[in-house]
């Protein structure tokens, strides 16, 4: 690879292909790459495997355009801007979506599982609940565990065999094609500073094939190399960089802006329906591109938005 | 009890967040989700618990948030934790026995706890989907003790939840989906499970050896007899203690005048 490792928002959107399994960086509404989920909308990718560690909006964007066949995951919906996922759930039902779902720790156990190179993790989480019913194994019900990207059983029962604990359950370490990241800065060799919470970022980076990171901006390396404790990724586990202020709008990024709120509900109450997904997505992603998108949102909404450099949030009163 | 509001100084959100702020006790180490319970939690740390260990799961533990947050991974989390990292820390914390007391909702819930936050009808053809398990299943099994904090309606209440996304007190053991008591279940990791739920009628307690649930106390202007009918299983009432006492003048000024002045989760009551 060459030593340059910086691409453009449509270059990044190409790098996952139809049938990827793709990741995210961030926890529901916060720090999600959507500058890139836009553009792979655009660019209509089809049959995406999502796995998350949680969902948020950038899950309901692509299920809603029809980008995602199935969705692994935990929880999907906007926090208090919207209480469920109207797409995904309008999916599940019509049977356009495939749902497998693990619990939020079983997710991040099979995200580290495969950030260390492991075949699965054991936990005693969610003991006696439906999760494990094997009769609500949706990739087995539906023929796909091929035990290569998809593990040859969902769950296996078992017993510590070390210290008599007790039940413990295995699950399968994720496999990851491509984790797409959003950061408040990526050196240009690849050195990620996260600042605030990290969410499951270490894990997504380590677990993926391929790691795209979108910062709010590229700064010198040599910069990020005088503090490395406050580092979060190492250069080399990262292929691509870009530079895309605002690129997590509508979600928020600590330290440079908050939630769009007004934004989230306006896209939770429009896209109950198909047809309400639709006209969203004409309003605010086909024909635009990153700035024209920025341009509609406008200087007022954005400057509203923006975090108070001390705080990292943006006060209230 | 002149310190207790009178009933037109407060409203149901008054009532069910101090409820809830009352079951944490000091030094405790609590889990708290996005709304109603991060206002209750944070009502504790100002009132009766000021040394509990709040974490939220998307990484911020032992938080001191200077704002209310609007979620657990809200940026406002991150300033005066001890430490801001990640969902691995959180849960391994959880994991390995930290964890005191975790503040959960659900959609359904039944006589054992157990807790539907996953879908409505049948899970192979379903009416709705919601937001699925979320972190709900992973505290309410790591926890010692889960406060469910819930709607109060019929439908909610249930004999059998549509789907079983949280562990309640008896819980189905795979792969044979045979019912048994929780304590059988977890063996070594066993430490506790539901041990109140506070709902917009009443608030419910858990018989720990049979593993149901009972009355312990009526809102004010509720009956026993009333909350029974607004149960589908056979909600025992014999053991309720009266009627759940009512926020103080204190505690209104915290909800009000500190943690949440916006509303953005619990509304003001208007003055008459």
């Amino acid at each position: 690879m060459s030593t340059n490792k910086r691409i453009t928002l449509q270059q990044a959107a190409e790098i996952v292909k139809n049938g990827s399994s793709l990741t995210f960086s961030g926890f529901t509404i916060w720090r999600r790459p959507f500058a890139i989920v836009y553009e792979l909308i655009r660019q209509k990718r089809r049959g995406l495997h999502l796995i998350e560690v949680n969902g948020g909006p950038q899950s309901e964007f692509l299920v809603g355009a029809g980008c995602v066949d199935i969705w692994e995951s935990c929880w999907v919906g906007h926090e208090l801007y919207g209480k469920y996922g109207a797409n995904m759930s309008r999916k599940v039902i019509n049977k356009e979506v495939i749902v497998e779902d693990y619990s939020h720790a079983e997710m991040i156990f099979r995200f580290a599982a495969a950030a260390q190179g492991a075949p699965y993790a054991v936990t005693q989480t969610s003991l006696g609940t439906d999760l494990h019913n094997p009769e609500y194994d949706m990739l087995g019900r539906a023929g796909r565990r091929d035990g290569k990207r998809i593990a040859k059983q969902k769950y296996i029962f078992t017993e510590d065999p070390f210290f008599d604990a007790g039940p413990q359950v295995l699950i399968p370490a994720v496999k990851i094609d491509v984790a797409i990241l959003c950061v408040q800065q990526v050196g240009e060799e690849g050195t990620v500073r996260v600042a605030g919470q990290l969410n499951s970022d270490p894990e997504a980076v380590r677990a993926a094939d391929i790691t795209i990171v979108m910062a709010e901006e590229i700064v010198p390396e040599e910069y990020l190399r005088r503090n490395a404790d406050q580092n979060t990724v190492p250069s080399f586990e990262v292929d691509y960089i870009l530079e895309c202020p605002f690129g997590a709008h509508p979600t928020g990024v600590f330290g440079c802006y908050d939630v769009d709120g007004a934004f989230l509900k306006d896209f939770y109450g429009r896209t109950r329906t198909q047809e309400g997904f639709d006209d969203f997505a004409k309003e605010w992603i086909y024909g635009l591109d990153h700035i024209s998108y920025l341009e509609k949102l406008g200087w007022s909404r954005m400057l509203n938005l923006r975090a108070n450099t001390a705080l990292n949030y943006r006060p209230r009163n | 009890m002149s310190n207790y509001a009178s009933p037109e100084e407060y409203g149901l959100a008054d009532l069910l967040c101090c409820a809830a702020a009352r079951e944490v006790q000091d030094n405790e180490v609590v889990f708290a989700g996005t709304g109603l319970p991060m206002v209750a939690i944070l009502l504790a740390q100002k009132t009766h618990a000021p040394n509990l260990k709040l974490i939220f799961e998307a990484g911020a533990i032992d938080c001191r948030p200077p704002e209310l947050p609007t979620s657990v991974g809200d940026a406002r989390c991150d300033a005066g934790a001890s430490l801001s990292s990640g969902l691995y820390d959180t849960f391994s914390i959880a994991q390995r026995g930290y964890v005191d007391l975790g503040y959960l909702g659900g959609a359904e819930i039944d006589l054992y706890g157990n807790v539907n936050t996953t879908c409505i009808g049948n899970y192979l053809a379903p009416e709705l989907r919601l937001t699925g398990s979320g972190g709900n299943p992973d505290i309410n099994a790591f926890a010692k003790r889960t406060v469910f904090i819930m709607v109060h309606e019929k439908r909610r209440f249930v004999e059998r939840v549509s789907y079983l996304t949280s562990p309640g007190w008896r819980v189905k053991k795979w792969p044979g989906g045979e019912w048994v008591h929780r304590s059988e279940l977890y063996g070594a990791s066993f430490r506790g499970g539901p041990s109140a739920v506070i709902s917009t009628a009443g608030v419910f307690r858990f018989d720990e050896n049979d593993g149901h649930m009972y009355l312990d106390t009526c809102h004010p202007g509720k009956t026993p007899a009333e909350i029974k009918e607004l149960c589908q299983f056979d909600l025992d009432t014999s053991r309720c203690a009266g009627e759940t006492s009512p926020p103080t003048k204190e505690e209104l000024y915290f909800i009000h005048d500190v943690l949440d002045p916006d509303q953005i989760f619990i509304p003001k009551v208007k003055k008459a």
